[in-house]
């Protein structure tokens, strides 16, 4: 039998009802090498304290519900392996999110800028059913397509140092999400978003930090995403000056 | 210790019913990890106002005549001057390499119906750019052109 490994997780912890402020509690677990970060955590609501409260669903990287910070750094804990760090391993909520208990952060704030965005395919007029599918060419798809990978994971929300100071900024995965419908084909409501990401607090707040595409665990580079809005939102509202008819589209 | 975020980071607009933990910023920012680059290029901007303050002392000079104006001009051979020009140098040179990576992966698939060339494309032709213009600027500055 082989030896069982041991490593300390320093896990904050906040009690709404009880703590003025989060605090940090200390758990020994016996590790396995295949474990991720996610089954930690889980040992330790199972096994050692069941009054833990962490997110987690899918424990395959597609559902976004796992993200914390781990040593520092926004992860998904399903996806990092616990044998890339040391002996001892920190777990806090992420940051820039206000913290419900323990690990747990508010998402409604999140949920509000995603709608702000208008996430939807936005047509000018219904098409009629008996006009059959609108088609997509592969060309059309990839335009638009790295940027609908998002898993709304909000690791790029906490690595973002804007958000930290701007409450108003709409943030990088939303901005993406916006973008990725102003690319597709099948859209009319590009100028509509456009106007959205020119108000206030929106694309020009962000200052390419580009942590939001270190973090990112699927690749979306929403840093592209949202500076690419930028130069279209500027282009847009050019056009509008020339053309006034495109302005009132 | 991890500073706070803003206190309405993250938000939502009507607060719920449960009382929440104010949100924390990332523990690395300002100085640790990747955020000393970030930090780093917001503090250059401390460097163009001093150049900006410097090139309106030159401006106003000019005003007074050639005299005060080459008086200025003696004056930048000061070692401190020259300091703070290399250190100016030095952070245009930081910011404009930074753009340059961002630029590339900022262009839209497509303008209308003209797509941007490959990113290596971009990235050279703006090296390219940038050094013939720094050629060009240097030999006016020499007198090897316009004398």
């Amino acid at each position: 039998m082989s030896d069982v490994q041991k490593k300390t997780f320093v896990v904050t912890r906040f009690d709404p009802d009880r703590d003025q402020v989060p605090k940090t509690q200390s758990y020994e677990v016996p590790v396995e090498p295949d474990w991720k970060v996610l089954d930690a955590l889980n040992f330790i609501k199972d096994h050692i304290d069941p009054t833990l409260s962490h997110r987690w669903s899918c424990r395959m990287a597609v559902c976004g519900s796992c993200g914390m910070l781990v040593n520092g750094e926004p992860k998904l804990t399903c996806k990092v392996a616990l044998s890339s760090y040391g002996d001892t391993v920190e777990v806090a909520p992420l940051p820039n999110f206000p913290v419900i208990r323990d690990l747990v952060v508010e998402l409604d704030g999140f949920m509000e800028k995603f709608e702000h965005v208008k996430p939807w395919i936005i047509r000018a007029k219904e098409r009629a059913v008996e006009d059959g599918p609108m088609r997509q060419s592969p060309e059309e798809l990839e335009e638009f397509k790295h940027f609908s990978m998002c898993i709304n994971c909000m690791l790029c929300y906490a690595a973002c140092p804007v958000v930290a100071n701007e409450p108003e900024f709409l943030g990088p995965a939303a901005i993406a999400l916006g973008h990725r419908y102003s690319l597709d084909s099948r859209d009319e409501g590009a100028g509509e978003r456009n106007r959205i990401f020119r108000g206030e607090g929106t694309v020009f707040a962000c200052s390419y930090a580009n942590e939001c595409s270190e973090v990112c665990p699927k690749n979306v580079d929403p840093a592209a995403a949202v500076n690419q809005a930028k130069l279209k939102a500027v282009i847009d509202w050019a056009a509008g000056l020339v053309l006034p008819r495109r302005a009132e589209e | 210790m991890p500073q706070h975020a803003h206190p309405e980071a993250m938000a939502p607009s009507k607060p719920g019913s449960t009382r929440t933990a104010p949100p924390l910023r990332p523990p690395q920012l300002p100085f640790a990890g990747r955020y000393r680059a970030y930090t780093l290029f917001g503090w250059t901007g401390l460097l163009y106002l001093l150049l900006g303050f410097l090139a309106l002392r030159v401006v106003w000079a000019l005003g007074d005549g050639k005299q005060a104006f080459d008086a200025v001009i003696a004056s930048f051979e000061h070692p401190l001057y020259i300091a703070f020009h290399v250190l100016a140098l030095v952070g245009v040179v930081f910011v404009g390499v930074r753009f340059f990576r961002l630029f590339p992966k900022a262009q839209p698939p497509r303008i209308g119906p003209v797509k941007p060339p490959p990113p290596a494309v971009i990235l050279t032709a703006l090296y390219a750019v940038w050094i013939g213009v720094t050629v060009v600027f240097a030999a006016i500055l020499a007198g090897g052109i316009f004398a």
